[in-house]
């Protein structure tokens, strides 16, 4: 007999594990290495950013205390309402756009292909892997203009359509647009993958017995398959939210938050207050900002998901 | 009651063997630090030095700064017992960071890259880094340095002092394409402001891009804005508007502004050029997609390179044309690159034995293996000088007065604003008075 298998014979001998778990100091021991990790790597650098939030300046050079008035002045700092509005209007678009495409993929790899499915669901899912830096410079060559057309132009080019040939990075709406469909495409394989899974998860007597019961289609789907896979539903939804909050890497990798400030998100602008202006003070209250919209967001889904379907 | 024995027993093995665990550390710290650090005092016995060298650039990026650094050292090191330079690379972004945290806990390393202005005021203002002026005189090695960048780098932290060495000595101005100006039948390059906008309209008609300039950097692009507001205004326009002697909304700034944005609206620069990185732009202009680029010297590196489809003389410079008798021709937009600033907490006869081998070699050198000015004096050119490298040794001849680059006096955040919004001056999403409205906003924050 292995080792292993003799400390599990051991620990599944009752006597034991009844022992240990029935002493509530054992718990707390066994607890605790896990609550200080907690703790300490989550709550006190909240804690922390929040005193820091309330400072001006930078820590070791000019640092005072400025009470709560880095939260006021956030708001008459042009470039920081900006990227509050930036963002939001990203999730907007981003958020229903990639759990939207990973829920119409997946039902179309459910029910429509019978054949290579597990082929489909790998080249699906390869977006998700790849590096962002190298997906935006893939995009980049896609939507670039000069010195050479890119894949998109060079397809409007052959096309005639010559009047809409333009630098869509250079412009702050094209820019925009360009970062969502990156961003959406790179994201609709994670979302399929875990939504196939929950459809897969429907049992089969279920969907027959509503097909006699002669729904089909849309009917199918709002009915039954939905509520199946609501669960799930919401958990993308969590997932995408707090994805496209704390946009990063894929701006700058693509469009460094420019034109101007078109594309510049709310993490970027507290990177730059702190990183550039030497703002840690102003940059922490914006941290604190990003963290009760993810706070509160949350708390709204996770309501919306208790209530009764 | 046996168990509880055998659990304290266990308990105290262990501590014991981490107690003495930390005592062998002490233990084996102690004499090595011993020999270490016991520098600059007298004494017969052998002790090694090691300098530390904060650098942007990979060690191993033979021609760039700090590979010139760091080979003078190797060859410094030959002559000398026990020297040794502690080479530590960080990357260009994360100077400032790393900078800022080692002025805080007082560790600057004995050699250290940054930028001037700005920024080495406010080390300058810590107190913690040597006067390079005083120390240079003292060594007897004060005549290395280009008088030239001296005057610039004392004027990069508003008279200041000296206290830091350049590591560059870089003039920008407008570098052309000859066969394209050829092809648009423009003889002479232009000195006035109206004769560059008049070849810019026959490099138009003749269907050439007239500039490219590598906008995705912004820089860039501020850097023509500001070619024409010095011009217009004078050198010191950005420093006036930054104090508050001026405005930036005052209607001379918001005139290089418009002229910026004119100029784009009447396709004088390349389309969609705030796409286009600076390494393009130079390709565009020596393959002839574009006739003119505003770039510095060191885009000599790139002229003198075998992907120079223009040639070995097909490339042409003029500096910046004037508007009016606010500044002339001779006036060039200098800068000089990355500096080396130097602890003073850490400065010992070991250090200077090291700056006074370094130093008075580093032009010679520097121009010997990359045909660059690093902003020292140099005591012969090398024979086989490329056109590129004589044509900056001409014009650096010439100067007579510098200006400086756009954001120079600004802090990071109007510098900031500054390069993210040009984007948007040069695309018409804002206006002139916008963009310098935006400009005087934030300077007006920390006056």
């Amino acid at each position: 007999m292995s080792v292993a298998g003799t400390f599990l014979k051991f620990i599944q001998g009752g006597s034991f594990l009844e022992r240990v778990l029935g002493d509530k100091k054992a718990i707390a021991l066994m607890v605790l290495p896990a609550l200080i990790i907690f703790v300490g790597v989550i709550f006190v650098p909240i804690v922390w950013t929040f005193i820091y939030s309330l400072f001006s300046g930078m820590p070791g050079f000019k640092f005072e205390y400025v009470g709560f008035s880095n939260y006021i002045n956030m708001w008459s700092n042009k470039q920081t309402v900006a990227a509050i509005k930036m963002n939001w209007k990203y999730i907007l678009f981003v958020t229903p756009g990639q759990v939207g495409f990973g829920l119409l993929v997946s039902l179309m790899m459910y029910f429509s292909i019978k054949k290579f499915k597990t082929l489909s669901r790998t080249i699906v899912f390869i977006p998700t892997i790849l590096p962002t830096v190298a997906v935006a410079q893939m995009f980049a060559k896609m939507y670039e203009m000069v010195p050479n057309y890119g894949l998109i132009n060079a397809l409007l080019d052959l096309a005639g359509l010559d009047r809409y040939i333009q630098p869509f990075l250079g412009q702050p709406n094209t820019s925009f647009g360009a970062l969502v469909v990156m961003d959406i495409w790179t994201a609709i394989g994670f979302y399929t993958v875990i939504i196939y899974g929950a459809l897969v998860d429907i049992p089969h007597e279920l969907l027959e017995a509503a097909r006699i019961d002669g729904a089909s289609g849309v009917k199918l789907f709002t009915k039954i398959v939905f509520p199946m896979i609501r669960t799930i539903m919401i958990t993308c939804l969590v997932f995408s939210f707090t994805g496209t909050i704390k946009l990063y890497e894929s701006a700058t990798a693509l469009t460094k938050g420019g034109p101007g400030f078109a594309t510049t998100s709310m993490t970027m602008n507290m990177y730059q207050n702190a990183f550039l202006f030497d703002q840690y003070g102003y940059a922490s209250a914006v941290a604190i900002l990003i963290l009760a919209q993810c706070l509160l967001v949350t708390f709204i889904i996770n309501k919306l998901s208790r209530e009764k379907y | 009651m046996k168990k509880k024995l055998l659990i304290l027993g266990v308990v105290l093995v262990l501590l014991v063997s981490m107690l003495a665990g930390c005592a062998g550390n002490q233990g084996a710290k102690t004499p090595s630090a011993s020999t270490g650090s016991n520098t600059g005092s007298s004494g017969d016995k052998f002790q090694s030095r090691t300098i530390k060298f904060l650098s942007i650039w990979p060690e191993d990026d033979k021609n760039s700064n700090g590979w010139i650094v760091s080979e003078l050292s190797r060859q410094y090191g030959e002559t000398v017992d026990g020297f040794k330079l502690e080479y530590e690379y960080v990357a260009i972004d994360q100077l400032d960071q790393k900078v800022k945290i080692l002025m805080s806990s007082d560790d600057l390393p004995e050699v250290c890259t940054y930028e001037s202005g700005v920024r080495l005021k406010q080390v300058i203002d810590a107190g913690l880094i040597l006067n390079v002026e005083e120390t240079f005189t003292e060594l007897g090695i004060r005549d290395c340095l280009d008088e030239g960048a001296v005057s610039l780098l004392k004027r990069l932290v508003d008279g200041k002092g000296l206290y830091c060495v350049p590591l560059g000595l870089n003039m920008e101005g407008f570098w052309y394409n000859k066969a394209l100006f050829e092809k648009a039948g423009i003889q002479k390059a232009p000195e006035t402001w109206d004769e560059f906008l008049e070849v810019c309209e026959k490099l138009k008609a003749a269907g050439i891009t007239p500039i490219v300039q590598g906008g995705s950097d912004n820089w860039p692009m501020t850097r023509v804005l500001n070619a024409y507001l010095v011009r217009s205004v004078g050198p010191n326009a950005v420093q006036d508007a930054v104090t508050g002697k001026k405005k930036f909304t005052d209607p001379e700034y918001v005139a290089a502004a418009q002229m910026f944005q004119d100029m784009a609206k009447k396709g004088y620069f390349a389309e969609g050029m705030n796409t286009i990185d600076p390494g393009t732009a130079t390709s565009m202009l020596m393959n002839g997609q574009a006739a003119m680029n505003y770039d510095g010297s060191w885009k000599v590196s790139n002229l003198n390179s075998d992907d120079n489809t223009a040639g070995p003389e097909g490339i042409g410079f003029f500096n910046v044309p004037v508007v009016n008798d606010s500044s002339t021709i001779l006036d060039y937009s200098m800068n000089c690159g990355n500096i080396l600033m130097f602890s003073k907490k850490k400065y010992d006869d070991k250090v200077a034995d090291w700056m006074k081998y370094v130093f008075p070699k580093l032009g010679d050198f520097a121009m010997q293996e990359t045909g660059a000015f690093k902003g020292f004096s140099i005591s012969k050119m090398p024979e086989d000088t490329t056109y590129y490298t004589q044509l900056v040794a001409e014009h650096l001849a010439k100067a007579q007065g510098a200006f400086l680059w756009f954001e120079a006096k600004m802090d990071s955040e109007t510098s900031t604003i500054a390069q993210q919004s040009i984007s948007l001056l040069y695309t018409g999403e804002i206006t002139a008075e916008d963009y310098m409205r935006l400009l005087e906003e934030t300077a007006a924050k920390s006056r």
